[in-house]
């Protein structure tokens, strides 16, 4: 059984999923209740289905990028779980997640998490969710540039409110990520950490003050 | 009786933090993890960068902590967590791991506000005679609290405008030491004279503190020297700032000890490891014949076991929360 969890967004999308199906799931915006409601969610998702937390064999949780304090909020929880019962855990990027749960048959798909001030995260992914655009940190005027050279059609995805044409609200499809992610390797739990893509402010400030001050 | 093991964890600032505390008063095993050393090149706490070694710490902290205890979660009776006051996203690292134990093991989840746990932070000490009063001195908070009984907290008042430890703070930055500059204004303090008049902040007959006008009149008195040539001397200036300090903390402390008529002070928090603060307020307490307990040096700064020593007192008062316990930037102690 997996135990699958993404808080990278103002959306709470948990599961638990066998080989066969999603037995149950939990797909609800949370906006700035993210922290407060999220544990308690999971914990009902088990006991609703008469799971205990030992019965998972596996742990699936989405660490970014995102909102930054959303991605901590998921990644603490999957991190203590699976270190304290001793699980297998292993990390999927929100964008993979986004590609993967596409439903438009377009040759390419980006998905898009609005990271403010005229920026994205954002990847761009094949038909066979092959990434051939990397996952970064970036405009979206320059993305929009990018997809425009595509040699092919495509799908913008996100589940924020985006300025682009004919954008794909996100809806995860958990039984697909999962299948996919659940016999990649496991990672230690100590060193399940979150993917910001981006530095914070203060460490932004500074390089560009040493890189000042070495011109 | 049982013995009760309370797991508290502390990350409402730059320390992570867990410690197992038997019955309130005995520590078992604590882990600090400290990020000072990251954060002293941009002269202060960054909040988000803060979070981020959180979470990178978190687990590393409280397997450390149980090893070293030589424990398992089995033998814990409940978990202890800072829920506020303090940095809103560090805060959230240790309430979501504190949150996720209580599901898993199904253990009772006992919130703890940050200024409970350094008053608590005596019991580790000595047992605690009620009634007293607690004095909280720290980077964030300058509170004198009235405590009929255990967990029982009724705040007399506080600092109207910068916490003591945050004005040693920026004192230390303006004479040009690096952050955290308050314990080396302490130590230059000791070699110093009181030559520099400085203003005494908030003289009156409130339980209240006001520092923002004794950093002001330090600043302007070192731009003023600056513009005249004159070089600073820090130890004095360092003396005479902290001497001005403790004469008001003194004054309004011994206030509050006469007017409820308490035999029992504790002193709390990160500045309670300053040295001439607590040899004052050591001496005032011996004039009035009044019970004084101070925490050892090293549970003044954040750390977990005095949020799991007041997780134990809290935890008898049936304190326990659910788990849409949330964390809270400011709340009231009571």
């Amino acid at each position: 059984m997996i135990f699958y969890i993404d808080t990278t967004s103002n959306y709470l999308y948990t599961a638990l999923v066998s080989d066969e199906k999603v037995i149950s799931e939990v797909k609800e915006k949370l906006d700035n209740n993210l922290s407060v409601y999220a544990l308690p969610k999971v914990a009902s998702l088990f006991e609703k289905n008469n799971i205990l937390p030992e019965e998972v064999s596996k742990i699936i949780v989405v660490n970014g990028p995102g909102s930054f304090t959303g991605i901590r909020i998921g990644v603490t929880i999957a991190k203590m779980y699976a270190w304290a019962l001793k699980k297998d855990i292993t990390t999927i990027t929100s964008l993979e997640t986004m590609a993967l749960s596409n439903k438009n048959n377009t040759k390419y798909k980006i998905p898009m998490i609005d990271a403010r001030r005229g920026y994205v995260f954002a990847g761009i992914y094949d038909q066979d969710n092959n990434q051939i655009l990397k996952n970064n940190y970036v405009n979206l005027e320059t993305l929009k540039c990018i997809a425009n050279d595509l040699p092919g059609d495509y799908s913008w995805i996100s589940n924020n409110n985006i300025d682009v044409d004919k954008l794909e609200t996100y809806d995860p499809d958990i039984f697909k990520i999962c299948m996919k992610y659940k016999d990649k390797e496991s990672i230690n739990p100590h060193m399940v950490n979150p993917e910001y893509f981006k530095l914070t402010e203060a460490e932004e400030n500074m390089n560009k003050n040493d890189r000042e001050v070495n011109e | 009786m049982e013995d009760i093991y309370i797991l508290g964890i502390e990350s409402s600032c730059d320390e992570t933090s867990c410690s197992i505390v038997k019955n309130g008063c005995e520590e078992i095993a604590t882990v600090i993890s400290s990020q000072i050393a990251i954060h002293s090149s941009f002269g202060g706490v960054v909040p988000e960068i803060a979070s981020r070694e959180h979470v990178k710490n978190i687990t590393f902290v409280i397997e450390e902590c149980l090893t070293k205890a030589n424990m398992t979660m089995q033998n814990i009776t409940a978990i202890a967590v800072t829920y506020g006051p303090g940095l809103i996203g560090s805060l959230l690292v240790g309430l979501e791991a504190a949150k996720t134990l209580s599901f898993i093991y199904n253990k009772p989840l006992v919130p703890v506000h940050h200024h409970a746990g350094h008053i608590y932070a005596n019991s580790l000490v000595k047992k605690m005679s009620f009634p007293l009063i607690a004095l909280v001195v720290s980077g964030g908070h300058t509170e004198l609290i009235y405590m009929k009984e255990d967990y029982s907290f009724e705040k007399l008042g506080g600092t109207l405008d910068d916490a003591v430890g945050e004005c040693y703070d920026k004192v230390a930055r303006v004479i040009g030491i690096k952050y955290p500059g308050g314990p080396v204004i302490d130590k230059l303090a000791i070699t110093g004279k009181p030559t520099y008049h400085l203003p005494t902040p908030l003289n009156d007959d409130s339980y209240n503190f006001s520092f923002s006008g004794l950093k002001s009149a330090v600043i302007n008195l070192a731009h003023k020297e600056k513009q005249k040539g004159v070089e600073l001397n820090k130890e004095d200036l360092a003396a005479s700032f902290q001497s001005v300090v403790v004469e008001a903390i003194t004054k309004k402390t011994l206030k509050a000890l006469k007017d409820y008529k308490v035999n029992n002070f504790i002193i709390a928090g990160g500045v309670a490891a300053n040295k001439v603060l607590r040899n004052r307020l050591k001496e005032l307490c011996i004039e009035n014949d009044i019970d004084f307990t101070f925490p050892e040096m090293k549970y003044c700064t954040d750390n977990g076991a005095m949020i799991a020593a007041a997780g134990y007192f809290a935890y008898k008062k049936g304190r326990i929360a659910t788990l849409d316990l949330n964390s809270k930037s400011n709340d009231k102690l009571n």
